[in-house]
């Protein structure tokens, strides 16, 4: 690792890497290591300036986990975690993080789950659980897994979404070509252009302008004409003309006053939209713009916070709130992103691979006034959590066995769950009914039954199997790791106080219950 | 009232899902079942010998408690409390009298009208959010919304802070919505409502606001029951002492209500099956109407805060009428007519009303002027709530809108006036401070509030 670092710098003339950012070296395309090493070099820097040490490399298990978590939204296999752990090759953590983006062999499916996963991710992101219509947004889940899995470049990601015309009717997308799916996301958000435009504003600049709907806003720098012209914008969408167009404007239902659209940040409203574009186009156009502040910090700064649990700049919805010294290593690392060509998975990628990732979680967020050097833990999505359950409990995955996933029973478990599903990754915000559901759900009382379980089972009637041995196997199916000398004397003495075959069986399904309703199934480390 | 759990057969969710049971080698055990839940009841009052004596308690041996009414979507005023008869912006609805000669309220709750002796309509509220998402944060803490980083905990949060009980084998807590409303913000997880949503792919489940997945499976005796929650706490303990973060705080306080909600069946709070079907009726057969009931149930064993959204049918918001404004007023006031009356009968009868506060809101009013969709738009310059029961003095109006209903004309009352009468008739200091976990001391309720001594002096 060390070497590849001074190879990069080396080649990237980065001896010192504050210069990168206003350097005139001409874009080059990192590889996703170099931008490992990059990341890690910054990160280095940041901790000399701040007096910090950084935080431990996580061991092998648990690197496997949090990657398994992240990239496949489940955790791996007792199966996996041997063969990982059992590999003596030198580069097997960046090697698996390809193999997980990567590798579509089956029977794995890596990289389509890895891409399934990311979609849901990016729609949670996307439809947050307060939008008008968020309960149809699952159904963009198709159209994000695509672009996923194509490796659809981010600028032109954005563009889809925001080129395709809210469908009149929202039941037959699929009439309307290959993109027709991203036009569920105008559906979900509601298909006002007051809705669209905070949204889109939102999800793709990282600022919240929608405050200034009904007024000035108050701390923001957002006025009315901010809010509306933008929406103007996004009006019933006029198609491109070969002359040009006077620029659209909007009328508020609770105003006298019509707005004109204007760009943010811009002072004055558009004098025209120029031949041969739509206002849509136009507004695509500037979004997308290596030259927009914010439109690669946020992807950069959303992925980031994703994967490692809170953004390089605090609040991923409050960029416009931060100073340039705050942002300067999310914005040279968003140039590096424009410079890949906005690849999103040369992004993943390069962040799975860093030092900084692969950092233990620390408990509290930083102790050194910026805390998105330490890494916290973060709190499963409603899908991790049933996928997970599904995998530690050996469920029948297959359509053809009717398990949980297809008859209905994973909807209704990530239904309760996004009750009160949390908005950033660091937030815990089950509440009663969740760890009901996980407590004495039928999920868990067939984990946890002597008849039903298929993990319990193979467990308890393994006949090679020594009572350190089984419980030894419960924790990896479920924690990915091996319990500590403490944990094992605690759960050993309470199996060997069994006496009766029957009581001793239970102890187990005991034990498997605790695992699976204990705070580090639901929060990765 | 049987005191004996019962224990519903869990997840008979589909046609499938039936199917696959009844195919299974197990199908057998389901109807065995029966027999063991009640085998299994037994034991669980054995567990419990508290349980037995759950609803028993003497009022006066309880705190206060306050149940609060939100009209998710802003309430028409004009339309239920202020009434501008003979006004172009009055709309088509009569006013009737009501018990208290002089105060008059809309002919759509004739019912309520009959409970005006122990209500008091504030009709002079201003406020300064007008978008659903603002105005919802603004009404439920008492704060302005604002960009610092202060995260105001919501009204329940407050209140029950103050006035729950440590001991209640129930959080002190409790809302019913089908959406997410306020949260603990700063207070943090322990004064977390739990949100019973009502939402259910169960039919039995939906109709009865029952607490899915309370009963334990049915293979579990009490004494692997004891076993699991030991060895969860155990694991919860250890992961805890490497991990001291917020996130695990609130993984195990929810956790830890939970496991006492289990350990004690939630003292039945939720078998609204153990009414009687002439009570369950009257109080509608509507998710507002049993989420009343249960309020009373649950105020009747001690939680402190219940909040209940009126919600529309087919949206979180019911009351934001932009278009069609007097049908749909209509139609919620006829939910909101019965459950409501009767609530304040039956807290009543039970002797209840006296130590229990009513709180009729919502987000903010909506225009006098009608709009040319026959709807009313978001208003919050001047607007209505109701306050009723425990310390408060019933029978007032307090404040008045001008002819056309579109200014205060007397007696401007803020968010945080209504919000420091709340706390002064439950009988909190509304200037005691919380402190925030970056140590700033925060009012319980702004400073710039005072209580409306009329109704509370």
């Amino acid at each position: 690792m060390a070497r590849c670092l001074v190879v990069a710098i080396v080649l990237l003339g980065l001896a010192s890497p504050s210069a990168t950012a206003d350097d005139a070296v001409p874009p080059r395309r990192l590889t996703p290591q170099e931008l490992a090493d990059w990341i890690d070099q910054r990160f280095a820097e940041e901790y000399r300036r701040l007096g910090a040490a950084p935080a431990a490399i996580v061991d092998d298990a648990t690197f496997l986990r949090r990657i398994y978590l992240d990239l496949q939204g489940r955790i791996p296999t007792v199966a996996q975690m041997r063969d990982f752990l059992a590999d003596q090759t030198s580069f097997k953590r960046q090697d698996y993080v390809d193999r997980l983006l990567a590798n579509d062999q089956p029977p794995e499916r890596f990289a389509q789950r890895s891409s399934e996963h990311l979609g849901r991710v990016w729609r949670r992101m996307m439809v947050p659980a307060s939008a008008p219509n968020a309960a149809m947004a699952p159904q963009l889940d198709p159209w994000l897994a695509q672009q996923f899995a194509e490796n659809t470049p981010y600028d032109e990601f954005a563009r889809k979404l925001l080129a395709a015309p809210a469908a009149a009717n929202p039941q037959t997308p699929a009439m309307m070509g290959p993109d027709a799916g991203a036009a569920m996301f105008q559906q979900a958000v509601g298909p006002q252009p007051e809705n669209l435009a905070s949204a889109y504003v939102r999800v793709f600049l990282g600022v919240r302008i929608q405050c200034a709907q009904c007024h000035d806003h108050p701390m923001a720098a957002w006025s009315q004409n901010d809010f509306w012209g933008m929406a103007a914008l996004l009006g019933a969408g006029a198609a491109a003309q070969n002359s040009p167009m006077p620029a659209p404007t909007i009328k508020p239902v609770t105003e006298d006053v019509a707005y004109t659209a204007k760009l943010l940040w811009s002072e004055e409203p558009l004098a025209e939209i120029p031949a041969g574009k739509s206002p849509r186009e136009l507004l695509a156009d500037w979004l997308v713009s290596p030259n927009n502040p914010n439109f690669a910090a946020t992807a950069v700064n959303r992925t980031w916070q994703y994967l490692c649990g809170r953004g390089l700049v605090g609040s991923v919805d409050d960029l416009d709130q931060v100073s340039d010294e705050e942002r300067k290593i999310l914005d040279d690392l968003a140039k590096l992103f424009v410079d890949s060509g906005y690849d999103v998975a040369w992004l993943i990628t390069g962040i799975c691979k860093s030092k900084v990732y692969q950092q233990a979680a620390a408990g509290e967020p930083g102790g050194y006034g910026e805390g998105f050097v330490h890494r916290p833990l973060k709190t499963l999505l409603p899908e991790q959590v049933f996928d997970s359950l599904e995998q530690a409990l050996n469920l029948p995955v297959a359509r053809i066995d009717n398990g949980p996933r297809f008859n209905g029973e994973r909807d209704q478990f990530v239904a309760r769950m996004n009750e009160s599903a949390a908005e950033t990754p660091s937030d815990y915000k089950g509440g009663i009914p969740q760890a009901l559901m996980l407590m004495n759900g039928k999920l868990t009382a067939d984990a946890t039954s002597l008849d039903n379980s298929r993990t319990l089972r193979a467990v308890i009637e393994a006949p090679f199997l020594a009572d350190e041995e089984k419980i030894e196997t419960l924790y990896m199916a479920s924690l990915t790791r091996r319990p500590s000398e403490e944990e094992m004397a605690f759960l050993l003495e309470h199996v060997q106080s069994k006496k009766a075959p029957q009581e001793r069986k239970q102890a187990y399904a005991e034990i498997f219950w605790g695992l699976l309703n204990s705070p580090e199934f639901v929060l990765s480390r | 009232m049987s005191s004996q759990p019962r224990l519903t057969i869990p997840f008979a969710a589909s046609a499938s899902d039936a199917r696959r049971r009844f195919l299974s080698p197990y199908s057998r055990r389901d109807f065995l079942g029966v027999s063991l839940a009640s085998v299994l009841g037994v034991s669980f009052s054995g567990w419990l010998p508290k349980l037995a004596k759950a609803a028993e308690s003497s009022p006066e041996a309880r705190g206060k408690s306050c149940i609060l009414l939100w009209m998710s979507g802003g309430p028409s005023q004009t339309d239920t409390f202020d009434l501008k008869p003979g006004h172009a912006n009055g709309g088509p609805f009569r006013e009737i009298g009501t018990a208290v000669p002089g105060i008059r309220i809309s002919e759509h709750l004739p019912r309520v009208a009959k409970e005006m002796k122990d209500l008091a309509i504030i009709r002079s509220l201003s406020t300064k959010e007008g978008e659903h998402g603002l105005a919802t944060q603004l009404m439920l803490t008492g704060y302005q919304p604002r960009q610092e980083a202060v995260r105001y905990p919501t009204l329940g949060s407050l209140i029950s802070k103050e006035i729950g009980r440590n001991d209640n084998d129930l959080p002190n807590f409790v809302s019913l919505s089908p959406m997410r409303m306020g949260d603990a913000g700063f207070l943090g997880p322990n004064y977390a409502p739990l949100t019973v949503s009502g939402a259910s792919d169960d039919p039995n489940a939906r109709a009865n606001l029952s607490l899915e997945d309370l009963a334990p499976p049915r293979d579990r005796d009490e004494a692997s029951l004891k076993s699991q929650f030991d060895i969860l706490r155990f694991m919860q303990q250890n992961f805890a002492a490497n991990h001291a973060s917020e996130a695990v705080r609130s993984h195990r306080a929810s956790y830890a209500k939970a496991m006492r909600m289990v350990e004690t069946q939630a003292r039945q709070a939720f078998a609204l099956e153990d009414e009687k079907p002439e009570l369950r009726d009257a109080y509608g057969r509507n998710r507002f109407g049993q989420g009343c009931l249960l309020a009373r149930r649950l105020v009747e064993r001690g939680v402190a805060f219940v909040e209940v959204a009126l919600t529309g049918t087919n949206n979180a918001l019911g009351w934001d009428t932009h278009g069609d404004n007097f049908n749909q007023v209509q139609s919620l006031s006829e939910v909101l007519d019965p459950a409501w009356s009767t609530l304040m009968n039956d807290l009543r009868d039970r002797g209840l009303l006296e130590s229990t506060m009513i709180v009729w809101m919502g987000e903010f009013g909506r225009t006098p002027r009608i709009n040319p969709q026959n709807g009313r738009d978001h208003f919050p310059a001047a607007w209505s709530v109701v306050l009723g029961g425990a310390g408060i003095k019933g029978g007032q109006v307090i404040g008045r809108t001008s002819p056309s209903g579109e200014e205060v004309a007397d007696r401007p009352v803020s968010v945080a006036d209504v919000y420091a009468t709340v706390c002064r008739g439950l009988g909190i200091d509304p200037w005691r401070e919380n402190i925030s976990p970056e140590g700033r001391p925060i009012r319980i309720v702004d400073s710039s509030g005072d209580a409306i001594e009329e109704l509370v002096g």
